[in-house]
């Protein structure tokens, strides 16, 4: 019991430290780098929860990603909608994607769906540059609204997000379900053995962490009031990947936490810009090598007192 | 109708090389390398930098650059594959991480302009009615060759047997003596070769640029997946089928389209026969 009441403590201190952070250190641009850091949280906690439980690992998270940002560029500038219908249908359509990407390969085993989602992500972007007359090209979606007045709300309105999303996915995975995803990621013969379709449970657990993806690409889009054919890169997917695997796999809030220290931690690199989607890249090496088990989740274990 | 023959021979004689490649990784060390496009982008590079900075005479700069990118595919191989196979997904990982760092110290290095690649024939010869560049039908030519020794070293040779004895059942090999370790390296460095290769012949007509070796492989991966894990003979076929089947949509419909081309013939395949044309292991 000591370990679920350290846990809500600490839920609770993350909490208090994010809501008042940006109101003691102010500034537009600080505020700015936190929103995008809970931005990134949402897509490294939704990219854990498929990946990190199943132990399938989806190397074509920018495809939700982008596909949601790119939903609520043109419903905005092409349909002129009214900016709070780019969540759901930004989720909608990212469901919609990894239907069609992971119902074909998640029934098979072998290394498919890792390279289908790559190469799916990446001709995604190779098509927004050619159809650039719809999609912008290089420029991408210019002009999107801002969703809330002040960048302060639209900060608590993604807290807020993150917050609701990583909570929903931590309670799928202690529930049933979550433990049948878990034990896919051990032993997917056995799993299948004892009478439960693993196919459809996998491709259940892909779209569930599609949809926090595709929502997340819409708050990027009314965040960044733009979308550009990077966000379908590969270094989008390996970025989420490294926080990931910064935070813990598996554990979500470790995600969602790793990607808000990454985020941060190289704003204050700002001055090497150039050098930090190799930081990312080198860290992720780095991470592989010496730590798999990540940094964030470990640590808050070893704080409270042993593991689950 | 001539140049549809020509210019296909050549795209699908370039995927051919690197799929060939990739494939035999993953055939016989069972290694899924997603750096395996940074080897075509180093080989156009190495040349690149031999050739402006170092003034060396560009077929020396093309061999050399090979030769260093096989190099580094083996110790590649040795330090960081090595340690992590077997742990899950890692590898994979670690590949597609390393495939970031190449494409950031390239970009960090030459910036992101296009770069130009001198021809090793600046030539262009009339085949059939159709003028094709020297360098193109050289590309053809080499990659050919460069298969046919492929397929005589791994069938005609002890090493080889060793390659195919490992693809077929690694413990058996194993009790027999074939040292695994040294055959991957080898298969690697093989693999990597013929990337560099095909980087280095294609880099005077295609557009050199730090990004340059991510497409390529994603159409690699899908020719594999389209012929059949593991399978040289299926990734040939395949490459053979694909690069003929995007030249006639870019000469009958439009360029745009061809990308698409790719992304259909693995849906078709992963929904209809998921061992692909030529795969053993269904599922």
């Amino acid at each position: 019991m000591s370990k679920a009441y350290a846990n809500l403590a600490g839920a609770t201190g993350f909490m208090a430290v994010m809501i008042v952070l940006p109101l003691v250190v102010r500034g537009r641009y600080f505020v700015g780098v936190l929103t995008l850091g809970l931005i990134y949280g949402i897509w490294a906690a939704s990219w854990d929860f498929m990946s990190g439980l199943t132990g399938r690992e989806n190397f074509g998270h920018a495809l939700f990603i982008g596909a949601g940002a790119y939903t609520a560029g043109f419903l905005n500038t092409i349909w002129m909608a009214n900016p709070w219908w780019s969540l759901p249908a930004a989720a909608c359509v990212a469901v919609v994607f990894s239907l069609a990407v992971g119902i074909p390969t998640l029934r098979l085993s072998g290394p498919y769906f890792s390279l289908a989602t790559l190469a799916a992500a990446a001709i995604m972007q190779r098509l927004t540059l050619i159809f650039w007359e719809r999609t912008g090209g290089e420029d991408g979606l210019q002009g999107i609204a801002p969703l809330l007045k002040s960048p302060l709300e639209l900060y608590y309105l993604c807290l807020f997000s993150l917050v609701a999303v990583v909570a929903i996915l931590l309670a799928i995975s202690a529930s049933p379900w979550g433990m049948i995803l878990r034990a896919i990621g051990g032993d997917e013969l056995a799993c299948r053995a004892s009478g439960h379709n693993t196919t459809l449970y996998k491709v259940a657990a892909f779209a569930i962490g599609a949809a926090p993806a595709g929502l997340g690409g819409a708050l990027y889009a009314h965040h960044q009031l733009q979308v550009g054919p990077q966000l379908l890169s590969v270094f989008v997917s390996v970025s989420v990947i490294t926080m990931a695997y910064v935070g813990g796999i598996g554990s979500m809030y470790g995600a969602a936490i790793g990607a808000i220290l990454l985020t941060v931690l190289t704003e204050l690199l700002r001055g090497a810009g150039e050098w930090r989607l190799l930081v990312y890249s080198t860290v992720l090496v780095l991470m592989l090598f010496f730590r798999p088990h990540g940094l964030v989740a470990p640590l808050w274990q070893a704080l409270r007192g042993g593991s689950e | 109708m001539n140049d549809i023959l020509i210019y296909g021979a050549v795209t699908s004689s370039v995927y051919a090389m690197l799929a060939v490649g990739f494939t035999l990784m993953f055939g016989v060390a069972r290694t899924l390398n997603l750096a395996h496009g940074s080897f075509y982008a180093l080989g156009a590079y190495g040349t690149y930098l031999m050739t402006t900075s170092f003034k060396l005479s560009l077929t020396v700069a093309a061999v050399l650059a090979v030769l260093i990118v096989t190099a580094l595919g083996v110790a590649m191989e040795r330090m960081l594959i090595r340690p992590l196979r077997g742990v899950g997904l890692a590898v994979p990982m670690m590949t597609l991480a390393l495939a970031l760092v190449v494409e950031q110290v390239l970009f960090l290095g030459f910036g992101s302009e296009y770069r130009n690649v001198p021809s090793f024939i600046a030539a262009s010869v009339i085949v059939g009615g159709v003028d094709v560049s020297g360098q193109r039908l050289l590309t053809v030519a080499v990659n050919g060759c460069v298969l046919a020794c492929l397929w005589v070293f791994v069938h005609r040779t002890r090493q080889g047997s060793a390659i195919l004895a490992l693809s077929q059942d690694r413990e058996a090999a194993q009790y027999v003596g074939i040292p695994v370790d040294r055959v991957y390296a080898l298969v690697m460095g093989i693999s990597a070769a013929l990337a560099a290769t095909a980087g280095v012949l294609t880099a005077p007509f295609l557009t050199v640029q730090p990004g340059m070796g991510l497409m390529p492989m994603i159409k690699a991966l899908s020719i594999v997946i389209v012929g059949g894990l593991g399978s040289v003979r299926g990734s040939i076929a395949a490459a053979l089928l694909l690069g003929y089947a995007e030249t006639i949509v870019a000469y009958e419909l439009s360029t745009a389209w061809t990308e698409l081309v790719s992304l259909v013939a693995v849906f078709m395949t992963l929904v209809l026969r998921p061992a692909g044309l030529f795969g053993i292991r269904a599922r």
